[in-house]
């Protein structure tokens, strides 16, 4: 299998195309580099649309639609290949079993259509990847709601897909199903090599994935790039915050302790633990807090169980809508967005005397700690 | 009570007929049934009021049109003779081709309405794994509206046995040819004294409908399970 294919660099998916839509037309022109590209944006915004363009279930107005160098899709040429010759797996946000088929025969859907060639993973290897050997005689009616989206995303992934479309895949779940299904994707991209195009409302499910993300809004890219240096562009910002918003800071591995389910990292200096990963000493990655997760102070606290304690000065008190947001600058600078967010009310604002300049300390439980993916 | 033999052929050739009439409606029902479900084209209400005809018509007129269709001078009916060696009017073919139109908007109606509750999401889905439209009509479309197949084929099937107005205006009332259980009590309710065989007559066709009924109840409720 060819791993170095997309982490070279080599374009995974690149798009130029419009499509009329009743409200606006959707005009997007990107290039994604290979592994996982997030598709970030407020509903109706086009996500599904731009999807279901990559898969040929609609036929852009003009345009091409190139993946892994292939040309699925030149208005100018007449070429249009019909999604079944594309060889784009497609995860929708119902998992869309088949449900006069058993699962066994769900997933070998897509897997005996294609010729043996083309048969890229032995279907034992996807059915243990996803732990459903077990469900393989089930009627889909007898399964749960995290093994039906496990079980709709092996018959995609056995039919051996050039990219694979999740349309938020998890959105159905709740939110123990949704961590325990997300490792199973990390796997996608890294063992299987397959590229994904993830469309996602939540911040903190994408960053679990990728930190590659490209913001559209009314049918256009609005933002493009690295997460964490473009969440805080005026365009992002808002959607970000909309939907619980999601402090970033780069990190690096400094120790971990399995046995007490913590890990200690450092962010610029300071000193944060956080839940335990089995990542190496000096890897670096992001962690990701919500603004409603930590608590202002105005000096360092006694007796408290909260572990980490970020020092900062404030630099922005902004009311959104009702809701009071203290910006806090804890010092980060390299490839980190440098500020917190704290969500608090407007009571705190007035008794703490949060203004711009005063010094605070950041609280957060260890446990209101995500861990985003490693950086490049 | 047994059945004479003059029974038995008028029974038998009714269920002829009705399972004919089922065959030759199966095919252009579930096409139509699907076309009407899943494309929009231009005059498409036309078509489905057209289809629909049959159904609000009263069947002697749909007869009289097969009649001046397919009839021996007919337009149709001349070319097939002629050309096919076919014969439809005063044919027991031509009883087929009546029941058949007469119910053919119920077949389509339940093929469509079938079609129509399976979610077309599933069908695009098929085709990002790899089907082409016709596999994905095969395999995904067709069985998950098989109860509505089904319950279209025995409608038609019902519709044909218990047809009358249009066979007897098309094909006329000939014994062994086209006679049906209908035609027949018809027959003898016009002869003095012919009350006890149409009665007979009568008994049968409810033991009929209700073995027919019975069965179709039983495959819809396997359909629905399986």
């Amino acid at each position: 299998m060819d791993r170095s294919a997309h982490s070279t660099g080599v374009t995974m998916l690149a798009l130029d195309v419009e499509y009329a839509l009743a409200e606006f037309t959707l005009r997007v022109k990107v290039e994604c580099p290979g592994a996982a590209t997030a598709i970030l944006g407020p509903s109706g915004a086009g996500k599904t649309t731009l999807l279901n363009l990559i898969a040929g279930l609609l036929r852009p107005d003009r345009g091409t639609v190139r993946v892994d160098g292939v040309v699925l899709h030149a208005s100018d040429e007449g070429i249009d290949l019909p999604p079944e010759r594309r060889r784009i797996g497609y995860v929708f946000q119902d998992d869309l079993l088949f449900p006069h088929l058993n699962v066994e025969a769900n997933l070998r859907y897509g897997y005996e259509r294609l010729p043996t060639a083309d048969r890229r993973f032995a279907p034992e290897r996807i059915i243990d990847l996803l732990e459903i050997g077990a469900l393989l005689q089930r009627r889909t009616v007898q399964l749960s709601g995290g093994e039906r989206q496990r079980v709709a995303l092996g018959r995609a992934l056995l039919a051996s897909p050039r990219l694979l479309l999740m349309d938020e895949p998890l959105a159905s779940l709740d939110q123990g199903l949704k961590s325990r299904i997300i490792p199973y994707l990390r796997h996608i991209h890294s063992d299987l090599d397959i590229p994904i195009i993830y469309v996602s409302h939540s911040v903190a499910e994408i960053l679990e994935l990728t930190a590659q993300v490209m913001v559209l809004k009314r049918g256009q890219v609005v933002a493009h790039g690295d997460f964490f240096h473009i969440a805080h562009q005026p365009e992002v910002l808002p959607l970000v915050e909309e939907y619980g918003f999601e402090n970033v800071l780069p990190v690096e591995m400094v120790s971990g302790d399995a046995a007490l389910g913590v890990s200690l990292v450092r962010c610029n200096g300071q000193a944060l633990k956080v839940p335990y990963c089995p990542r190496p000493v000096g890897a670096r990655m992001f962690v990701g807090v919500r603004a409603d997760d930590i608590i202002l102070a105005r000096s360092r606290p006694q007796g408290l169980s909260v572990r980490n304690m970020l020092e900062g000065h404030i630099v922005e008190v902004k009311d959104v809508e009702g809701k009071w947001l203290v910006y806090v600058d804890v010092g980060v600078e390299e490839g980190g967005v440098g500020r917190l967010a704290v969500k608090v009310t407007a009571e705190a604002v007035r008794e703490l005397g949060l203004a711009v300049g005063e010094q605070v300390v950041c609280l957060m439980k260890t446990h209101s700690i995500r861990l985003g993916p490693e950086m490049e | 009570m047994g059945l004479s033999s003059a029974e038995l052929e008028v029974l038998l050739l009714s269920l002829k007929i009705a399972l004919w009439c089922v065959a030759v409606s199966l095919p252009p029902g579930v096409l139509l049934g699907w076309l009407m479900a899943r494309r929009e084209f231009r005059g498409k209400a036309l078509v489905d009021g057209f289809l629909h005809l049959p159904l609000v018509l009263p069947p002697v007129v749909s007869g009289y049109v097969l009649l001046v269709l397919f009839g021996r001078q007919g337009i149709l009916g001349g070319f097939l003779e002629g050309v096919l060696g076919v014969r439809l009017a005063f044919d027991w073919k031509g009883a087929v081709l009546a029941s058949a139109v007469v119910g053919f908007p119920l077949m389509l109606r339940a093929v469509r309405l079938a079609i129509e509750a399976v979610d077309p999401r599933l069908e695009q889905v098929a085709r990002t794994l790899g089907a082409g439209r016709l596999r994905v009509f095969w395999s995904v479309t067709l069985p998950l509206a098989i109860h509505g197949v089904l319950v279209g084929s025995l409608l038609s099937f019902a519709r044909s046995l218990g047809e009358f107005g249009a066979t007897i205006t098309f094909v006329a009332n000939i014994p062994g040819e086209t006679r049906t259980i209908p035609a027949a009590i018809y027959t003898f309710l016009n002869q003095p004294g012919g009350e006890v065989a149409a009665t007979r007559l009568v008994v049968i066709s409810v033991v009929v409908a209700l073995v027919a009924l019975t069965a179709g109840e039983w495959i819809a409720r396997r359909t629905r399970r399986g």
